[in-house]
């Protein structure tokens, strides 16, 4: 019995040190890690909505029970104090699992700036084509006034977005999480 | 054995992935580039090392029958760490290789090196054993990643390697694509070692025969 | 209900553990040479599995959380996994001398297991509530149990199969695990 206790003095003690060691390097690493956060989201921020200087999170403001479960945060940009624009962040569900992207709206002109896709577990080389350039530029400056539509012939109308070879169902809900954004831009900020 | 064995040991002979075939799970699921194989070999191979100089050193401290908890306790901590500073300094790669580096801790081949090695010698020979294998673990990581990218991407750490109009074997990136890779690059180490024995034995039997036929002559 | 169903699925059969996320391929390769022994493993992997995800959960939301040291996850989990295992080949051996005689062996392979402490990882990262979790341990659970049977099916046939002396023991399973994932691929885009 007090060699058992003894033993897992020992173990405890362990563990202890090694707790203590993590917590040491946890206070040294954790604000960098925190700053990096910050910048790589106003990097992406800025990629949307090119000029962002002034960004808030007014989710809570925004977002309540009955809002579409789509959206998950919704950033306003303002502009000598005037909100301009706005950045959501959605996640519809793609082929594979949930799709997080960023969708940018100017306030002026009522369209879109820019899309990015944040997080995707979509198939390589099929649909995680959705994180590159071209299938970005399809959405730039397309107007939010109307629901997008995705086709996959190659004459594309002003509300439509041509999907990408063989990833259909990739193209589909990336432009699903845009219209949700949009509904609400339009509910929300549209005047 | 010299020091310089228990170094040179890990990459060849007893090489952890190709030989021993221990630490599969990250070497299927993370080597579809070989930057994440790179960044996964470096990870793993820091907290080999540490793991096995911290528990040679402390080897005569930890009591025999609770000897397994410690040493998970002390590879756990030095896995957090890694995972610590690897998301303050190297954030992209510390995305990419996601849940993969947690689970470094139950690694076998971690745990095997210090319950086979690190408990039984000094801390130099601990060290250069971990060097080694973690340099071995690396470049097994780094091959089987070379054929998925340059075969499922076309691309070398990252950089294209051929036209557009080229095809990529996408299905080299997907997950069956891990298993083939491995599959067939232990296939060929097997062909190889094959090859080697029959050699030999050919000619131990073509000295077989010159000894008979010397006694023959000689009778 | 729906939605459990769902996580259970997608689990079992879209994002196999084994085949599609590599966690626990070891046990994978070194316990599926006999079919006897890959159900006795399975069964011991799902108890184990199931429990230790539900615990891991409580401890995350109720002890790490609650006083803010999220940072020691990794250890605190492998510790909680660790001595599961232990208590369980206690209890077993005690209670139920004939289950611990078939499935004893197994369990001390158990705590090496990354499926184990991946899925307890994955429950957290996702921020799944204790049900869904319950969900997406049992049917991770089953996923591999499934994939472990049926590859040792494969298995017991190749002995006898004229195989090329290189390709003979690993490499051989190794490619017929690939022609596995291939089939589970199909799966994929089924919900």
């Amino acid at each position: 019995m007090r060699n058992a206790l003894k033993l897992g003095l020992f173990l405890f003690i362990i563990a202890g040190i090694a707790g203590l060691a993590i917590s040491y390097v946890h206070n040294l690493t954790s604000p960098l890690i925190e700053q990096q956060m910050e910048e790589n989201k106003l990097n992406s921020f800025q990629e949307v909505y090119p000029g962002a200087k002034e960004v808030k999170d007014e989710s809570k403001q925004y977002l309540n029970a009955n809002s579409d479960p789509v959206l998950t945060e919704v950033n306003v940009v303002y502009q000598d104090h005037v909100p301009a624009g706005v950045i959501y962040i959605v996640e519809p569900s793609g082929y594979n699992g949930k799709i997080q992207l960023l969708v940018g709206f100017e306030r002026a002109e009522k369209k879109i700036t820019a899309i990015k896709v944040l997080r995707q577990s979509e198939t390589p080389g099929l649909g995680s084509k959705a994180t590159e350039g071209f299938f970005r530029d399809r959405f730039q400056e397309k107007s939010a006034e109307n629901p997008l539509e995705v086709v996959t012939k190659e004459t594309v109308g002003e509300h439509q977005v041509l999907a990408i070879t063989s990833a259909t169902i990739t193209s589909k809900a990336v432009t699903s999480g845009v219209n949700a954004a949009r509904q609400h831009f339009l509910d929300n900020f549209g005047e | 054995m010299g020091l310089g064995k228990e170094f040179s040991k890990g990459i060849l002979r007893e090489n952890p992935l190709f030989r021993l075939t221990l630490g599969m799970c990250p070497s299927l699921a993370i080597t579809t580039s070989v930057n994440n194989a790179l960044g996964m070999g470096v990870a793993f191979t820091s907290v080999l090392l540490a793991s096995n100089m911290a528990i040679s050193a402390l080897r005569k401290i930890i009591p025999e029958s609770i000897r397994i908890p410690c040493y998970i306790v002390i590879i756990a901590a030095f896995v957090t760490v890694t995972e610590m500073l690897m998301q303050a300094y190297m954030p992209e790669l510390f995305e990419s290789l996601g849940i993969f580096i947690p689970l470094i801790v139950v690694n076998c081949i971690i745990l095997g090196r210090a319950e086979a090695f690190a408990s039984k010698n000094t801390v130099l020979p601990s060290f250069l054993d971990g060097l080694g294998m973690g340099i071995g673990y690396t470049l097994a990581l780094v091959i089987v990643s070379t054929f998925r990218e340059v075969l499922g991407a076309g691309t070398f750490l990252g950089y294209p390697l051929f036209a557009d109009s080229v095809p990529s074997a996408l299905i080299m990136i997907l997950p069956p694509g891990g298993f083939i890779t491995l599959g067939c690059v232990l296939a060929f180490l097997n062909l190889m070692q094959n090859r080697k024995m029959a050699k030999r034995n050919r000619v131990t039997q073509l000295r077989m025969k010159q000894q008979a036929a010397q006694q023959i002559s000689s009778n | 209900m729906r939605e459990m169903l769902f996580i259970i699925i997608g689990a079992v059969l879209i994002n196999n553990i084994i085949l599609a996320q590599f966690l626990g391929v070891c046990p994978f390769l070194g316990v599926s040479k006999k079919l006897s022994s890959a159900i006795g493993m399975g069964v011991a992997v799902t108890f184990v599995l199931t429990l230790a995800s539900l615990i891991t959960w409580l401890v995350q939301i109720c002890i790490l959380n609650r006083l803010h040291i999220e940072y020691l996850q990794t250890i605190a989990f492998i510790l909680v996994i660790a001595s599961l295992v232990q208590f369980v080949e206690m209890v077993m051996r005690k209670k139920t001398p004939d289950l611990y005689q078939s499935l004893g062996v197994y369990l001390p392979l158990i705590t090496t297991n990354c499926a184990v402490l991946g899925v307890a990882i994955i429950n957290i990262q996702k921020s799944y509530t204790f049900m869904q979790t319950f969900a997406n341990s049992l049917g991770n659970a089953l996923g591999f149990t499934l994939a472990l049977v049926l590859f040792a099916g494969i298995r017991e046939r190749l002995e006898e199969a004229d195989v090329p002396q290189s390709l003979k023991g690993m490499p051989i399973a190794l490619i017929t695990a690939a022609l596995m994932s291939i089939a589970f691929l199909g799966f994929s885009g089924l919900l």
